[in-house]
Parts: C-alpha cells; structure tokens; sequence
C-alpha cells in the first residue's frame, strides 16, 4: 500500500533520528519517523541484569530480539557464523524508540580538535585510512553546545584542561563523585594528571521538567526510572510530536530506499506487522546506526546503483569501527564501593594525545559503572584465581566492594577490511537480506591499548590497589554500541559517501544521519558527537528543503 | 559420541530429583547438572549454587531464552559422564565431592574440548543463576546480593 506524501522520512528513532526528526518537525516540515523497535518504558525493561543491554544473556531488553533478527559474524579462522542479537559477535545496539540512549551510560563528551584531525597529527600509517574530517570542531562547537543544552547534560565548564574551546557552560552543574570516585580523584592528582567530572547527559537538577539523578546503582544498560537520564526518548522525541508536525511509526522494519531513474529518492518501503507499506516522500534520512545504515543502502540497489545507493566507489560499510578498551582492574584494602551510581565518574584527558614513542591517538581515561554482580563474576577476577569453586566464591565475597576498574576508549586507526557487507543468502524474519562483519583493528590501536591499560594500573596503584591486571583488547572487529565509521563524511567523492552535511554525494535527496558518518571515532564515547552532528546535518536537511538557509542556527560558512 | 549401554541405563533409571518439576531436563541429567552447579558454587557459610535453586534457573532458562544450549546439556552430561567412567571408573554422581572437583579439573586441562566447551557453558550458567535476578529461578532468597552485602542496593531496583 502507498500512503500519502510527506517532507521527509527519518528511518530510527535513535540518538540521531530523534533528533533530525524534532528539528525538521520543529521548522514545520511533515515528518516521519520510522522505528523497528517498540516504545519502551522503565515498567517494562526494569533492572534485570541478565536481560539488560550490558548482558544480555537471557535476551536484550531493548531489543533486537533472538527471533527476527540473525547477522553474520566471521571467526578468527575467517568463516563466518550466523549470530542472534543476544550473542556477542552480533555487535547489537538497542532497537527502540531512544536507541542506544534509553539504556547508555550517558557520558557525554566532545571530541578535541585533534580528534578530528587525525591525519594532519599522526601522518597515514600503513593498513589505515585514517583521514581528517572535512569539519573541523570550530564548526561543530556550537552545535556540541545545542546538544548540551537541549539534551540536557551536567558537568563542570573548565574542569578539564585538555578539553577543547567551549563557548558555553553546561547547562547543569556535574553528579557529586561517590566513595570509589573520589579515591581516584585524589590519586590521579598525586600523580599529577587532571582529574575531573565526567559530563553526563544526566539531569544532576530537576531540567526539562524532569528529575535529577536518584544514584540507583542500575545506570548503563538499563532505562532511568525517574527519566534523569537523557535519551532521546525523553527529550527531542517528545518535542517532536509536541509540533503535530512528526509522526512516530514503531514496529516498522524498513526494506528498501526506493529512488526513481534520475537517482533521487522517493520513499521507503517497509513492513509494519504483516503489511508491506511505501511511504513517499521528498527526502529520506537514514539514522539507523552503522551497521544498519550501510545494509539498508546496500540493500536498496537499483540499475542506476547497482552496488548499493552511495555506493558507486565501494565505500559503503567500509572502515567499521568503535574503540578498543583498555584498562585495568585493582584490588584495594578497603571497600570503596558504596552502590551510588552512576559511579562512573571521574575520568583523566591526559592520554587523549600527545602519546610517547610515536603512539597514534589514545584515549580517556575514566573509573567504570557499577559492575553488577553476574559481570563482576566473569570478568572481574585477577588472573590466577579459579573460575569456579570455593575460592571463586570467597574471592567474590571478599572482593565484591574492594575492585576498582579504570578503562579508556581507545580511539582506532580506520581499516579498509573492516567492513559490514550485505550476506544475499541469510534473510531476517521479513525476507530482508541480513548483513555480515568482518575484518580486524589495526595493529597500533593495541599498542596504544597497552600504554592505556599501563596508565589504568599506575593509577590504580596509586589509588591503593594491592594487586592489578591489565585488560588489553584483541585483533577482532570493532561494531557494538559505538559503531561508526561506515558511510564516511568527506569532500572527495571518491573516497567517501556523504558531503560535510551528510548527504550522499551523488544523491540531492538522501541524507545519512548517525555515527557511520564519522571519519574517526575519537578516543570518547561518541553519543554527544553524534547528536551534534544531527544539529549540524539538520540545520542544512531544513535548509534543502525549505530552500532556504536554516532557521535554528546558522551555518558556518 | 559412545555411551555406553549400562551408563545410560543409569542416567535413565536414576532417582528423580525431588523439588521440581523437570521438563528440559531428564530426572538423571539434573542429578548431574545439579552436581556440578555445587562444584561451581559451593555451600560454605553461604548457600552454595544448589541451595539456591541454580538448578531450576538452567532448568527454565533451557525452555526459554538459553533454547539454544539444549544440546550442549544433551551432548555434553552423557558425555561427562562417559570420560568420568574412563578416568575414575566410577559415575561422577558417585564421587565424593573432592573427586569429583579432581576431575573437572582435568576436564580443564584435557584434550577433550567438546567437553570443556559443555563444562564452560555449565560455569556460566551457574553464574548468571547465582548472581542474577532471583525472578529467573535461581538466587533464592537473595542469597548472593546478601552474601555480597548488597541486598540493600539491589533491592527495589529488581523489577
């Protein structure tokens, strides 16, 4: 069935797609907004660790579910496997109104000018196509600064020396740093680093109406019971249909881009329950996160584009990427844990750059989330203690409250080989042909992981740890929750799928709005960026479409 | 896979384990996998795996959410059973405690790695059983979020 034409649909309801979708219905423009998943609420995902979007070992409360969903992952002996969401390799993010932001950790940071700059600082190293990014963060600070605002986010303006120019200060004041936070605070100072708040798009104060933080111990990986955190879900949706302007179709499984034989797009095709709908519109913005954004173009081949829509140079789905964590776990003498989250802190930027021995990038550093006790059981214990057994049991017991962990997004070195491609022969739930990963980090994104993990123990020695180990990242793709890296921003055509407003190049119409279109990923948690470069691609969406420059805020030039 | 005829009549013919009832799993394979959840978490001053019900949280989950690992409990308890036989010549149900951790461990270190896969699946089933949410079926009462002094914490927040 054809439905009536509107301005523009948005395929995801995520990080991104909220947004675009709030600033286009906000400049009066007919949107819809697409969403494979359900809208969800604390009453329905609640804590449960086993079903969380950390563990998701008995299926992931946010979706995408075991039963229609299926990917291809390769091995280490380069076959590839078929994986359900609730496995690992499947590098799942949420599929639900909000995304990834109904159950993140919310750190919200900006990336440095360096980190936009990557290849003017560290040269091309082999194996990589590490590139500039064709803004530069001048032209993406005001919009850091929207997002700040208008998602919400605390934290304390000058805290962090290394942090770049900011015109503005957070619109609220930093979460106070619990018992565990404030031992490291202290020991970072000893060893003279700059320690900080880290800035959280979590309401420390009653914002937007809703409430501060309550400091539940269940913050990444679960849905905020008092809305404190600042998903999408809670704030530009909402704004959005505020306008009567947008509309928000849940359960809807998007196919296909349709374009017509002068290579502009028409519409989209999907399935919403047992129906198979096309939704016409003058432009499509595709917010589906890396890995789905570039299967939903490649999947929407025609005659005119044959290899996929923005696919003419075999640059879609390329270079995939995220962050190689590294860092490290103490034992200290005396509990620190005191069950206040969201725990996570306070973090050091004195390794984003700027490294000894030629190290290319680096990363954050910062204490972690509260790890719940099923992780804990798995992945906290030092090496040398069984697995299982009476002494894994006391070591539980005695250890629970007194293991600290610090660890660092390593920013990675872009790999043409890393890639999500279209796998024709394995299908989901509605006949859509599935995508498959593979490829490998590069080889100096794990010798910068050992400098971090080093850091991570001398910090916690210094905060008292009796005994550390590292935690080092292995050779195996990056593509879970800070998937990026596949529909590359650039200027040239032939080395990139989307202009500096993220439009496809050879395409006037269709517009690719979330991670994938990061050149590099930072050496940070990448939701603020994405959300700022929503502001910024929206600004010129708006702007295409009205025929006239943007109303929000005005481009640079 | 070789079992043979006398063992499997024996994991058949075994007592039926009492508290619940059993529909993943066979009466003999839950003596085992009971078994082994006691060697993977152990009572000390604290409830142990069995204790609190990690059992019956495999036993729901098989039916549920962990579908996929019903082979690897069919597979893998005759098995163990079998290598145990081989190595000890007794059943595995049959050794005392410290025999029967003697053995896993071997297990770990041996050259059978389908078995250990099977060993290192029932570890982390123990462990989400244990450590989870009470409401899967296992962490009776609490009984890790006490142990751990973290109940408090926990509670109210376990929806």
């Amino acid at each position: 069935m054809t439905l009536p034409t509107v301005d523009v649909v948005v395929v995801g309801a995520g990080a991104a797609g909220g947004i675009v979708a709030e600033q286009l219905s906000l400049a009066g423009l007919h949107t819809v907004l697409l969403e494979r998943g359900d809208k969800f609420g604390f009453s329905q995902t609640g804590h449960d660790e086993l079903r969380s979007q950390r563990i998701t070992v008995l299926g992931n409360a946010f979706g995408p579910d075991d039963k229609h969903y299926v990917r291809l992952a390769q091995t280490s002996d380069g076959h590839f496997v078929r994986v359900r969401p609730s496995e690992g390799a499947y590098g799942n993010n949420a599929a639900c109104v909000g995304g990834g932001t109904m159950s993140y950790g919310a750190m919200a940071w900006r990336y440095t000018e360096k980190d936009f700059r990557m290849r003017s600082t560290y040269g091309a190293p082999e194996a990589s196509t590490l590139e500039d990014w064709p803004i530069s963060y001048d032209d993406l600070e005001p919009f850091y600064s929207k997002a700040e605002w208008e998602i919400g986010v605390s934290g304390t303006m000058g805290a962090n020396p290394f942090e770049a120019r900011r015109q503005k200060p957070y619109p609220m004041p930093a979460l106070p740093l619990n018992t565990e936070a404030s031992a490291l605070f202290k020991a970072a100072q000893g060893l003279g680093w700059h320690p900080f708040p880290i800035p959280m798009a979590i309401n420390s104060v009653t914002y937007q109406k809703r409430s501060g933080c309550i400091q539940c111990p269940h913050c990444v990986g679960f849905a905020c019971e008092v809305n404190a955190k600042n998903s999408t879900a809670v704030t530009a949706i909402p704004r959005a249909l505020a306008t009567a302007h947008c509309e928000l179709r849940t359960n809807c499984i998007t196919s296909r881009i349709v374009t017509n034989d002068a290579g502009k797009a028409t519409g989209v095709e999907y399935f919403q329950g047992d129906h198979a709908l096309t939704q016409p519109c003058r432009a499509v913005v595709v917010s589906c996160s890396a890995t789905e954004s570039a299967r939903l173009l490649l999947n929407s081949a025609t005659k005119l584009f044959p290899h996929g829509l923005g696919n003419n140079n075999d640059w879609v789905g390329r270079n995939l990427q995220g962050h190689a964590y590294a860092g490290a776990y103490g034992i200290v003498e005396k509990d620190l844990f005191d069950g206040l989250g969201p725990a996570a802190r306070v973090a050091c930027c004195d390794f984003s750059h700027g490294l000894p021995g030629g190290l290319k990038g680096g990363a954050m550093l910062s204490n972690e989330f509260i790890r719940l006790p099923y992780l804990f059981s798995r992945n906290a214990i030092p090496p040398g203690t069984p697995k299982w057994g009476l002494e894994h049991k006391q070591h539980m017991r005695h250890s629970y409250k007194r293991t600290v962990s610090v660890m660092g997004p390593v920013q990675e070195m872009p790999v043409f080989e890393s890639r999500v491609e279209i796998a024709p022969e394995v299908k989901d739930a509605w006949g859509i042909p599935t995508l498959r990963i593979s490829g490998h980090r590069h080889a100096a994104d794990l010798e910068v992981a050992r400098f971090i993990s080093a850091r991570a123990e001398e910090w916690l020695k210094a905060c008292g740890a009796i005994k550390t180990w590292p935690v080092l990242p292995g050779r195996g793709v990056s593509g879970g929750q800070h998937q990026a890296g596949t529909c590359r921003m650039g200027t040239d055509p032939q080395t990139s799928v989307v202009d500096r407003y993220c439009r496809i190049h050879d395409m006037d119409n269709l517009y690719v709005v979330d991670g994938s279109v990061h050149v590099t990923n930072g050496g940070f948690n990448p939701s603020l960026t994405i959300q700022a470069i929503a502001y910024w691609a929206s600004a010129k969406i708006t702007g295409d479409l009205r025929g006239r420059s943007a109303p929000v805020l005005p481009l640079p030039a | 896979m070789k079992i043979d005829r006398r063992l499997f009549l024996t994991i058949l013919s075994a007592p039926l384990y009492p508290a619940i009832p059993l529909v993943m799993l066979t009466a003999g394979e839950a003596r085992v996998v009971e078994a082994l959840c006691a060697q993977i978490i152990p009572a000390d001053d604290w409830p142990g795996a069995k204790e609190a019900g990690v059992l019956y949280y495999i036993e729901t989950q098989l039916a549920g959410p962990l579908e996929r690992f019903v082979d690897n409990y069919k597979n893998g308890i005759p098995r163990l059973m079998s290598a145990c036989r081989e190595q000890t010549g007794k059943l595995f149900t049959d050794l005392d405690p410290a025999q029967q951790k003697q053995f896993l461990q071997t297990v770990e270190a041996g050259p059978d790695t389908e078995l250990n896969r099977f060993w290192q699946v029932v570890i982390d089933h123990t462990m989400q059983g244990f450590y989870g949410s009470p409401k899967h079926g296992g962490n009776k009462d609490e009984t890790s979020w006490r142990m751990l002094a973290i109940a408090d914490v926990m509670e109210g927040h376990n929806h």
